[in-house]
């Protein structure tokens, strides 16, 4: 039998199939080889697992992967916990809400390299807005972007500020597919506004939550910008991340070393985030 | 002036085997309507005659020519859509036109002959609407203006009616037949509504389970149903059907009789029963008999006839109108 | 509306408009003042207007190099997002029309597209071998390949909404398959395509990181390696400093004013269905 040709024919698949392949596809798996390389973009010289060694042996190539996963924890766990608390808030009929909601979401439409040279402005030790204010009453800043010790935590802050209206976008998106008809059951049977929150909402606005989770863990483990623009990775390296590694990498013309950086962070993202949408999946709340 | 021909039509879907193996010929001219209950096969089979649908094996001629390949803008036919598939972003003229556009007509040619289709049709003032803005009745005639235009051999009908409330229904089952005899077009029309069938047709194919129960006109059918399955869908109330001892008496096996063909006394009678439930609809009264060796008798009688609930009354089914199916 | 939703609501303005907007006032002042008063990066009113003086010579900074970075990364946008539109379009398309064993690999690539890092060195190799290192065409293509994921999936879920009535009909009308596509189903794609528009719009003209990878060099800088680039020019001027990060916000927040519902829309796009 003659098969009719389908109205819906596969090259036009071809365009984009094509330069997701070769722009996209082809770099990713010529990763792995020449992660096991020293390669000046000439010469590929094959050493094996010797980057790969050198990222879990030198510290400041050790360092970038802890603090990545930091990185990512934190304004990842922030992100889901205070985006659904301020969803919530924010759909409870307040007055001028509207405004509220514009007002968190617009910082996600913001330059990165904008955000992360003014409130590194803020910043400053003596003349930064945050330690005039603290003086004023009283109380003496530390340096947020000089302390080896503070440097990363300050730029977590930053990333939330610019990033929690879209989780809170998200979640109020979600929150709005929730029928009140079980708001309405859970009051008949008596229960409290705690107990509607963590029996009602948090299981019925899983797919936001799974969303937001994934989303912010991704964005998290890759971010460059924010900290590119406030620290460079420093003081020295306390506050360097795998994609800012990769590109002092690059820089230096280490390229195996650095596309080694892409595979771990590859691996990384793979490790966290599949188990991670499975757990989500496997608790199915059935509607 | 076109006819229709299948031959041993078959289609599968993976291993569901939907079309199992139709012939019929649709005469030039005719307004034949495929009538079954649902998952019958009936749109199937007008797909497969439109060629949306490619069948597993068979042929289809439309106009004696082959068609059984054939792309459906090659096959001479419009098709009509239960949705009427208007495209929404288009005013009327526009979707009327839309075929001839893609054919690259001249704008003079579309123009002249979409007047023509909307006169017809008496869609003349609402050309510059969009579908959205237009009534039901208003959107299905847009539709079959979009069939008309193309000047097809046969015109295809996918439950064209079932969208529309019920006064608008019988109106529309009017102007399509007035359309009919106008065009006198080869018309095949799909529905799960016997009313339709039996008031529209020419001629009635009763599909079930993929087969073709019975061809023949309304009153055929009504006289004389093939099968039980044909002698229970088509009229209303169905007609009584009974199996087992009650049919071996009769000497087959099934034995029916219509509800209208039952005589109704409260004296004598071939079966004797209890009043179980009584529907009076104005002109008729629908009596429901429960009859010991029947189980329900259902009969329909005058619309002023005095029953009531728990009654004895005695039925007895008029001559020449019973049915013996082996 | 209850006393309780009143007074919450004042006092979470007031919260987050320390929190949210102050910044941003902030940005303006220091952007209007002279550059000794800028220097004490004070929260406070002007001493001396200087707004237009202030945008005139950050314009002007190492040839009007401004200019050219808001002309290239217009160019990148507007060809990136038409590319990403049509190309999106038509996968979606033919992934939720047609079922077939491929739609699991595109499905597949869609997600590893979202998830995966691009992996630097190598595409910057792979641009050299095409030519297409540190060049506009190849900083388009590259926005285009890392765009396709998230456009493809937008595209995909309006699609399911379009009836297949209309393709069937086009098909007896005589429609090609690209005419069906382009004269039938695109025209009612206008919502959505809004949507990818503004939202990867957005993305891509904030985009700092892969024109730093790709697009290195003085003749083909974007808007955000300018403002990244004029820190170093601008150390002691930071009344300057700020009236380019001013500059760089102001379009998104003209495409925000009036596009806000699409750009929400797109971004939750998947959050309630899961």
């Amino acid at each position: 039998m003659i098969k009719r040709k389908s109205p819906y024919p596969y090259w036009f698949v071809l365009p984009a199939a094509v330069i997701f392949t070769v722009l996209f596809l082809a770099p990713t798996v010529a990763s792995f080889w020449f992660s096991l390389t020293r390669w000046d973009l000439f010469t590929t010289q094959f050493i094996g697992l010797e980057n790969y060694r050198q990222f879990f042996r030198e510290p400041f190539l050790i360092q970038g992967l802890v603090n990545t996963v930091i990185y990512a924890a934190l304004t990842s766990g922030t992100k889901t916990v205070l985006g659904l608390l301020l969803a919530v808030l924010l759909t409870s009929g307040l007055w001028g809400q509207g405004l509220l909601r514009t007002v968190i979401f617009f910082p996600v439409l913001v330059s990165t390299i904008g955000v992360g040279i003014t409130f590194s402005v803020f910043m400053h030790p003596t003349r930064g807005l945050i330690n005039v204010a603290l003086a004023a009453i009283g109380i003496h800043g530390p340096g947020w972007l000089t302390d080896p010790a503070l440097a990363l935590y300050s730029i977590v802050f930053v990333d939330l500020w610019k990033g929690i209206g879209l989780a809170t976008v998200i979640y109020i998106a979600g929150l709005a597919s929730i029928s009140p008809d079980y708001y309405e059951a859970a009051r008949i049977d008596g229960a409290t506004r705690t107990q509607m929150f963590f029996r009602v909402t948090v299981p019925l606005v899983k797919p936001a939550t799974v969303t937001v989770v994934t989303l912010s863990l991704i964005g998290g483990l890759r971010s460059f910008d924010l900290i590119w623009a406030m620290t460079r990775g420093g003081p020295g390296f306390s506050s360097d991340v795998l994609a800012s590694v990769i590109y002092k990498q690059y820089q230096a013309g280490f390229y195996g070393l650095s596309t080694a950086g892409n595979v771990i962070l590859f691996l990384l993202i793979g490790l966290i985030v599949l188990p991670l949408t499975a757990w989500f999946n496997r608790k199915e709340v059935d509607l | 002036m076109t006819s229709v021909v299948l031959e041993s039509v078959r289609k599968s879907f993976g291993s569901l085997e939907v079309m199992k193996g139709v012939d019929l010929t649709v005469d030039a001219g005719e307004f034949c309507v495929f009538v079954g209950p649902s998952g019958c096969g009936k749109s199937t089979l007008l797909r497969i005659i439109s060629g949306l649908e490619t069948q597993t094996s068979g042929k289809v001629f439309i106009d004696s020519k082959d068609v059984t390949y054939a792309e459906p803008s090659e096959r001479g036919i419009a098709m009509v859509f239960q949705s009427y598939a208007l495209y929404p972003h288009l005013t009327v003229a526009e979707n009327i036109g839309f075929g001839l556009s893609l054919a690259r007509r001249p704008k003079a040619e579309i123009a002249e002959r979409v007047k023509q289709t909307a006169d017809v049709l008496q869609l003349s003032h609402l050309l510059d609407r969009k579908p959205k803005a237009l009534s039901g009745g208003q959107r299905q005639r847009v539709a079959i203006g979009r069939a008309i235009i193309r000047n097809p051999k046969v015109f295809l009908f996918d439950e064209p009616l079932s969208n529309l409330d019920a006064s608008l229904r019988s109106q529309m089952r009017i102007e399509l037949t007035e359309l009919h005899a106008k065009l006198g077009a080869t018309m095949i029309y799909v529905t799960h509504d016997q009313v339709e069938a039996m008031t529209m047709a020419d001629k009635i194919v009763v599909l079930n389970g993929g087969q073709i129960e019975q061809v023949g006109t309304p009153m055929t059918l009504y006289n004389n149903p093939a099968t039980p399955f044909v002698a229970g869908f088509i009229g209303s109330p169905k007609m009584n059907l009974f199996e087992g001892e009650i049919a071996a008496r009769e000497g087959c096996k099934t034995y029916g009789i219509r509800p209208e063909h039952v005589a109704l006394s409260s004296t004598e009678g071939k079966w004797q029963g209890k009043v179980r439930h009584i529907e009076r609809l104005g002109a008729d009264t629908v009596v429901y008999l429960d009859v010991p060796e029947l189980q329900t008798l259902v009969v329909r009688t005058d619309g002023d006839r005095p029953v009531k609930i728990g009654e004895t009354q005695f039925a007895s089914p008029l001559t020449g109108k019973e049915h013996r199916f082996s | 509306m209850s006393r309780r939703q009143l007074y919450t609501g004042i006092a979470a303005l007031a919260a987050c408009g320390v929190i949210f907007v102050l910044p941003f006032i902030f940005i303006f002042i220091t952007a209007a003042k002279t550059k000794q008063d800028a220097a004490t990066l004070r929260f406070s009113w002007p001493v001396e207007w200087q707004l237009w003086q202030n945008f005139m010579e950050v314009v002007q900074t190492r040839n009007y190099m401004l200019l050219l970075a808001y002309f290239n990364s217009t160019v990148i946008t507007v060809a990136a997002v038409t590319l990403l539109v049509l190309f999106g379009a038509m996968v979606g398309y033919v992934l939720q029309r047609r079922p077939s064993r491929w739609n699991t690999i595109i499905y597949g690539c869609v997600l590893a597209g979202l998830m995966i890092p691009p992996a630097i060195v190598p595409t910057i190799w792979v641009l050299q071998l095409l030519g297409l290192f540190k060049t506009l065409s190849g900083m388009v293509l590259i926005q285009v390949a890392y765009g396709l994921g998230f456009t493809v999936l937008l595209f995909r879920s309006f699609i399911a909404t379009i009836p297949r009535d209309l393709d069937e009909a086009a098909i007896i009308d005589g429609a090609k398959p690209f005419q069906i596509f382009f004269r039938v189903i695109l025209p009612l794609l206008k919502p959505v395509t809004v949507t990818v528009i503004v939202v990867q719009s957005i993305a891509i003209f904030n985009d700092f990181t892969n024109p730093l990878y790709y697009l290195p060099g003085r003749e083909n800088v974007t808007v955000q390696l300018t403002l990244y680039n004029f820190q170093g020019q601008f150390q002691t001027q930071f009344n300057l400093l700020f009236m380019n990060i001013l500059l760089v916000t102001i379009p998104p927040l003209i495409v925000f004013i009036f596009f806000n519902r699409q750009i929400v829309a797109g971004m939750t796009a998947g959050a309630v269905k899961g």
